[in-house]
């Protein structure tokens, strides 16, 4: 989605509030998601995904944001970061459920990026059953919450 | 199947200390299947939550426990259509829950 078509839904959100409501927006910041071995709470492995493309879309909304408060639209109240970990038994089991998650998306990957994916994937699981029990697979990604309040 | 979303709870945590829900009526925009609708919805005077993907709603809907029944209501709709059915000044709160992007 284009920042022009985010903008309208932001100002489609801003008339279906009521006087003195909030808006809450929660999207990844603009960087990719790490897959990692962890262990207990500790990750013993961490790589960037080969298969994060949607940088260009997060930008976009970042725009589209910064263009509804510039706009006196929205005020930027509150603002935060947080980790979002998604853990699995496997390196498989991650890979099929992000597969399962991402079904809707219409972003195709080219056999470059997959041969890629498949690589770091098989390597996760050999890190992972080096570690031995209790060591999972997880996708690390960092949220960003943000706070916007009409401008009355 | 082994998978665990945010055990630490940092995302509704984040959540609930940034936003009001008592007595509130929220809409959450990009629901899916309801992971986070359900761990704010008993905050919430009524929560509204929407995605266009019917299988998602389908199984939120599936999901949707007993006692939040007559609080929790799903749709399977793009928000665009959503919004132009509904009436100005309609919610207290609105959710973009990893949809903007």
């Amino acid at each position: 989605m284009k920042h022009e078509s985010m903008v309208h839904a932001l100002e489609e959100i801003l008339r279906l509030l009521k006087p003195g409501g909030t808006l809450i927006d929660i999207h990844p910041v603009v960087q990719a998601w790490l897959c990692e071995v962890t262990q207990g709470s500790k990750a013993v492995f961490a790589e960037p995904s080969p298969t994060y493309d949607y940088e260009e879309d997060l930008i976009q909304a970042d725009v589209a944001l910064a263009q509804v408060v510039q706009r006196r639209l929205f005020d930027r109240d509150i603002e935060g970061e947080f980790d979002f970990l998604t853990y699995a038994s496997s390196a498989a089991e991650l890979r099929e459920f992000l597969k399962k998650a991402s079904a809707y998306e219409d972003s195709l990957q080219d056999d470059e990026v997959t041969a890629r994916a498949e690589e770091l994937a098989a390597r996760v699981e050999q890190i992972r059953q080096a570690c031995g029990e209790g060591a999972e697979v997880a996708a690390h990604e960092r949220g960003r919450i943000t706070l916007l309040r009409p401008v009355i | 199947m082994t998978i665990r979303i945010d055990p630490e709870e940092n995302e509704i945590r984040a959540l609930v200390n940034m936003a009001e829900f008592n007595g509130k009526h929220v809409l959450e925009i990009g629901c899916g299947k309801g992971r986070l609708t359900w761990r704010y919805a008993r905050l919430a005077a009524h929560v509204t939550a929407i995605d266009p993907f019917v299988d998602g709603i389908a199984k939120a809907r599936e999901d949707l426990p007993e006692d939040l029944q007559s609080r929790v209501e799903f749709h399977p709709i793009a928000f665009e259509d959503f919004a132009a059915s509904k009436e100005a000044a309609t919610y207290d709160l609105a959710i973009l829950s990893w949809s903007l992007c």
